[in-house]
């Protein structure tokens, strides 16, 4: 028997209203991944991709369609059952990092954490087993601005990983990073794939990225413009 | 008759008058002396406190003493007729700013011979005080009956008025923090508003950001009103408040006034991040992240 998709949508659709002026961010996205799935999401700039991550990380509702988080409707969820879906089934990597700026390196890690309730001791265990698997053991009192852009991406990565979520989704991880990074990043992004089994699902302009990647999405003004691929 | 008033324990009757006493004004009660020890808690720093209805004694209040430049056996003049000090008493609180005569003497003084300024009583409970103070304005509607903690806004323009301008003060004072630092926590917030996103975005429910702004604005308040207080405390040492000519009475510190102080900041401080507490709760992390 199928194992059950970490993820399904059931023709999602998302407008935006401007006063009488419509906006169709999303119109039928149709998706089901499963467990330590890469799933990369490209396409042009406006074409909704990262309107389809949000909706997906439980930040906003979509205007209809469905979205089932490990056989779970979160497309109906109250606010308060989104913060608690945001803070423990799914991870999100943000294009700019997020980092929070008076926070150290270890701080940011502990936060999903810490709003979890964890104890300290559990927050530092966690913590320490994070940097060293992101490879930023030593650096866990600098803050943000003394690390480099790669570093700031590795520690978002812990932040999102922090409370062992099924579903990981980033937003353009590589959009600030060279070369030599963003294949870094990738890299590290296999290895917790074959090591826990997260699902990814990655937003993406990155051709590199995207080719190297099993699975793909092409969107193109909010609708899926080809159909998922998978080569596995 | 005050002292049919059920619940009383104790009435005497003293007479206030502001008199000249050398050349300065003082306040100038006349009392029953042999009353006095259930009227007043006091203890003598020098010579005795008057003992009879005799004439030409009388007794200083400690402060007034010290203004003056007279003690235990000198003259001086009680409204152009010469007294002798019997003693210097010491009460800590606005009765050492006074002089003490005999009751019939201060009658015959202002001319109210068999009348009087004031009656004092006690109540038999201190919870019902109100009570007996209800009972007398019943009994007695042409006069004014208060608690003694009253007296001297009573007694004095000068106190009334400050107690008055006090209260006004404070009120507009209170109002004042509560909007300024309102609108400086919600400035700060929105400075922080992307950090805040970042909470949202990471888990944190509604009513935990809310806690966290209402425990770091209590932080800052308990900080705030420790310092105030250390300064109060400091620049109130050196403020005193004219009650009559040359004759000032200093502000008497006691821990209740750091008690209702702290409060008051406290309150002042939760009431004005209640507001931008629950503004920045409600930030929404995919439009700070979009769009700034």
């Amino acid at each position: 028997m199928a194992e059950e998709p970490v993820l399904r949508t059931d023709e999602l659709n998302k407008t935006y209203w401007s006063g009488p002026e419509k906006t169709v961010a999303l119109d039928g996205i149709n998706l089901e991944i499963r467990k330590g799935e890469l799933l990369a999401v490209y396409g042009p700039s406006g074409s909704g991709k990262t309107t389809l991550l949000f909706l997906l990380g439980g930040f906003d509702k979509p205007t209809s369609g469905r979205i089932l988080l490990d056989g779970i409707e979160i497309s109906n969820m109250d606010e308060y059952r989104l913060s608690r879906i945001r803070r423990s089934n799914v991870g999100f990597v943000f294009q700019n990092y997020n980092l929070v700026e008076d926070l150290s390196v270890q701080e940011n890690v502990s936060l999903t954490m810490m709003f979890e309730g964890k104890t300290e001791k559990e927050m530092k265990e966690r913590t320490a087993e994070l940097l060293d698997k992101v490879g930023l053991v030593g650096k866990e009192r600098h803050r943000p601005s003394q690390l480099s852009a790669g570093e700031q991406q590795r520690v978002a990565i812990a932040r999102a990983l922090a409370n062992r979520p099924r579903l990981v989704l980033m937003d353009e991880p590589t959009g600030n990073l060279d070369q030599d990074n963003s294949r870094a990043i990738m890299q590290l992004v296999t290895n917790i794939i074959r090591a826990d089994g997260v699902t990814f699902i990655i937003a993406t302009h990155n051709l590199e990225i995207v080719q190297e990647t099993p699975s793909r999405l092409f969107l193109k003004a909010g609708q899926i413009a080809t159909d998922l691929i998978s080569h596995s | 008759m005050v002292k049919a008033v059920a619940g009383i324990s104790f009435a005497t009757p003293v007479t206030l008058a502001l008199m000249t006493l050398d050349s300065d004004e003082a306040l100038a009660a006349g009392v029953v002396p042999a009353q006095l020890h259930s009227l007043l808690n006091y203890s003598m720093i020098t010579g005795v406190m008057i003992t009879s209805n005799q004439t030409g004694i009388l007794a200083l209040g400690k402060t007034l003493s010290a203004t003056i430049g007279k003690g235990a056996g000198d003259p001086v003049q009680l409204n152009g007729v010469i007294y002798s000090v019997s003693g210097v008493y010491l009460t800590n609180s606005w009765m050492d700013y006074s002089v003490i005569i005999p009751h019939v003497v201060a009658q015959q003084m202002i001319g109210m011979v068999n009348g009087t300024s004031m009656i004092v009583a006690t109540a038999q409970d201190s919870r019902n005080v109100d009570n007996v103070i209800g009972q007398i304005r019943t009994l007695m509607p042409t006069f004014e009956a208060f608690r003694s903690s009253e007296t001297p806004s009573k007694v004095s323009p000068i106190f009334a008025s400050l107690e008055s301008i006090a209260s006004d003060i404070t009120a507009i004072v209170t109002l004042g923090a509560v909007l300024g630092i309102m609108n400086s926590n919600l400035n700060n917030l929105r400075e922080r508003m992307r950090a805040f996103a970042i909470f949202k975005a990471t888990g944190a429910t509604y009513n935990q950001i809310i806690k966290l702004v209402l425990y770091e604005s209590l932080l800052l308040g308990t900080l705030g009103t420790l310092i105030g207080l250390g300064i109060s405390y400091a620049v109130l040492q050196f403020i005193s408040i004219p009650i009559v000519q040359n004759v000032s009475v200093a502000i008497i510190l006691v821990p209740s006034t750091f008690l209702y102080a702290a409060l008051l900041a406290f309150s002042v401080s939760f009431l004005a991040s209640i507001y931008p507490a629950l503004k920045i709760a409600r930030v929404r992390p995919q439009e700070v992240f979009r769009f700034g």
